[in-house]
């Protein structure tokens, strides 16, 4: 009965012409959040002259030439500019992820790290911070041991998930999380046997993640790679509906969703990977905004692929602000932010709509 | 287009549960299958329908052997309607019915006015028009058991595979199903759980005992009382409606005998 009435109101939500306007809409607050966003920072810097060197930086106009270097220009371009660009596309590509991994293993209580990917990261961060291991990588060998660390156990998972017969959506939930246990607990190991308060710190800093380390060359890389695999996933949404649906079903729609699954694993992985070299482990937001789309537009991954990854991008952008000056003088790491404000809007739509989180059968 | 099979074995964790059958799929007929739980009819479906593979025999459809084609070629030829369909994410109706496109999609083609307009005149055939933007979890089981067979019905194939398609439905949803079924003039091949249900739709059928066919024909030739005491080890007594010509089995229970 509920449902009839949820159906109802949203009935016009469902439409495609709907959808691509929500999308521009998206698109549209997306570009205000940037230019508001970037106004707003623990340093005072007139509007003037924050949009002086961006006139400068993007677009070379002459007449604002004196804005190519100096403290308020390394301050926009060089801190907080980077810091907004990651926002966005690790806002849309743990959202876009967030979606994936629920198809993929049939899971509505799913997020990108539940095959044992963020375990897998922490475990390879803790090693380098705690032991020293991958210094010689270079100055982020930290985000690059947690990338190897994240990328080794999603290959591990599915192997062992393909062991003895085809893997299917539970077998890879259970071999994830039995390889999630294994390495929190050597993380843990590592953390107890040492002595290093310091680096404790680090990586209770590291877990709850932080756009802080954001710079040019990693972005642009950042950027090939997740709005890369973004884009690869909006041409699949047949066959991410049909994992839903199940294997069956879908052989008989014609796809065997084995081969799929298999390399819709590896792309997220390499998507993860690269988030969590960047920023570590920020986290909720890839449960958070799949569930928050899906309210509105339903299941169809035609739909709620584009409009996840333009409203995770302007979530995180705000939820970054928000960790930059809800305490002043300090940055709150983005993870508990996220929580914070995400967990009470999610529970008040929870208790407000009738969406049903996949429950209702 | 006709389907075939030939000395079809199939096991399960190791234990064989169709054992050798042969059976045809005429164009134009309504062929049905038979059988107690356990006697190996869903069994065999699903190796005709490519989610088991058989373990021997071979299985033609048209022309073609059934292993030389992907699922997707065979998808264009033969849909599914089985029994149980749970969908434990929010589908609107429109959008599962849809998907019975996707095996005549390519990879990066996205859905055109004919999808939306063959959609649109699947749910008048199983006379579900103006529920598209229905949640699907939502209908009853009757509603989205038709919902399964629009969505079978855009994959525009000539064969059609009924899986006990009518458990759990209310008498009046098992004949709208199935009369939407039989006035499409496909072929079908399906499984019954109810006799009468059979015999009222199939222009034959096989009897299936234990993984083999015991017994192939038209419902009155086939369906006595003597089959189904050794089948079933029930009593009943079989009679056929003067108006209708349709067979009636009505089941004595143990207690009345006395």
């Amino acid at each position: 009965m509920k449902k009839k009435n949820f159906n109802k109101e949203n009935r016009l939500l469902l439409h495609t012409p709907v959808y691509i306007g929500v999308c521009l809409v998206l698109v549209f607050l997306l570009v205000l959040s940037l230019f508001a966003a970037v106004t707003i920072g623990s340093v005072n810097i007139s509007v003037k002259d924050v949009y002086g060197v961006i006139a400068c930086r993007f677009l070379g106009l002459s007449g604002f030439s004196g804005y190519a270097s100096g403290s308020i220009h390394d301050v926009v371009w060089l801190i907080r500019l980077p810091r907004l660009f990651s926002a966005i596309v690790i806002g849309a590509g743990l959202a876009v992820c967030g979606i994936v991994i629920q198809a993929i293993v049939k899971n509505p209580l799913a997020d990108p790290y539940i095959l044992g990917i963020s375990s897998g990261a922490s475990l390879g961060a803790t090693l380098a911070i705690m032991l020293g291991v991958g210094t010689v990588l270079g100055g982020n060998y930290v985000g690059i041991t947690a990338f190897m660390g994240a990328f080794a156990v999603s290959l591990l998972v599915m192997t062992i998930a393909n062991v003895g017969g085809r893997a299917n959506s539970v077998k890879l939930l259970l071999a994830g999380m039995a390889i999630s246990s294994a390495c929190s607990a050597f993380s843990s190991f590592t953390v107890y046997f040492s002595n290093d308060k310091e680096g404790i710190q680090n990586i209770t800093y590291w877990l709850m993640g932080s756009l802080a380390g954001a710079k040019w060359p990693a972005i642009k890389v950042m950027y090939f790679v997740i709005i890369g695999g973004i884009l690869f996933f909006m041409t699949q949404y047949r066959t991410l509906n049909m994992m839903l649906l199940g294997d069956e079903v879908s052989v008989t729609l014609g796809t065997d969703l084995h081969k799929f699954r298999r390399l819709y694993l590896l792309i997220t992985s390499v998507m993860i990977g690269f988030i969590v070299y960047s920023s570590g482990m920020i986290g909720f937001i890839g449960l958070l905004i799949p569930h928050f789309v899906r309210m509105f537009f339903g299941t169809d991954h035609k739909k709620i692929i584009p409009v996840s990854a333009l409203t995770g991008s302007v979530f995180l952008i705000w939820a970054d602000v928000i960790s930059r000056i809800l305490v002043p003088k300090t940055e709150l790491p983005i993870g508990i932010v996220i929580s914070m404000i995400g967990a009470p809007c999610f529970i008040y739509l929870l208790v407000k709509k009738t969406y049903g989180f996949g429950g209702n059968g | 287009m006709e389907l075939s099979c030939k000395e079809v074995a199939a096991s399960l964790g190791g234990n064989p549960i169709v054992k050798g059958i042969d059976l045809t799929v005429k164009e134009g007929e309504f062929i049905g299958i038979i059988g107690p739980n356990g006697s190996g009819k869903s069994t065999l479906l699903k190796c005709i329908y490519r989610v088991l593979k058989p373990s021997g025999g071979t299985i033609r459809l048209g022309n073609q052997d059934l292993n030389s084609l992907s699922v997707k070629e065979s998808a264009k030829q033969m849909a599914v309607v089985a029994q149980h369909n749970y969908y434990n994410f929010d589908f609107t109706v429109q959008e599962v019915v849809l998907m019975g496109r996707a095996p005549h999609k390519k990879m990066l083609e996205r859905d055109n006015a004919d999808d939306y307009r063959l959609v649109k005149e699947s749910l008048r055939q199983v006379t579900m028009s103006g529920f598209e933007n229905r949640i699907f979890s939502s209908l009853s089981g009757g509603e989205q058991q038709r919902v399964i067979l629009a969505r079978a019905l855009v994959q525009q194939t000539q064969f059609l595979i009924l899986d006990e398609p009518t458990n759990h439905l209310d008498i009046k949803y098992q004949l709208q199903l199935l009369d939407a079924v039989k006035r499409l003039r496909l072929t079908v091949l399906a499984a019954f759980h109810d006799l009468n249900i059979a015999a009222m739709y199939c222009d034959k059928l096989y009897v299936m005992n234990s993984g083999r066919v015991i017994r192939f024909g038209t419902p009155k030739e086939v369906l006595t009382e003597q089959l189904l005491k050794e089948l079933y080890e029930v009593n009943a007594k079989i009679t056929e409606d003067t108006e209708s010509g349709l067979l009636n089995i009505r089941y004595t229970p143990s207690y009345m005998k006395g």
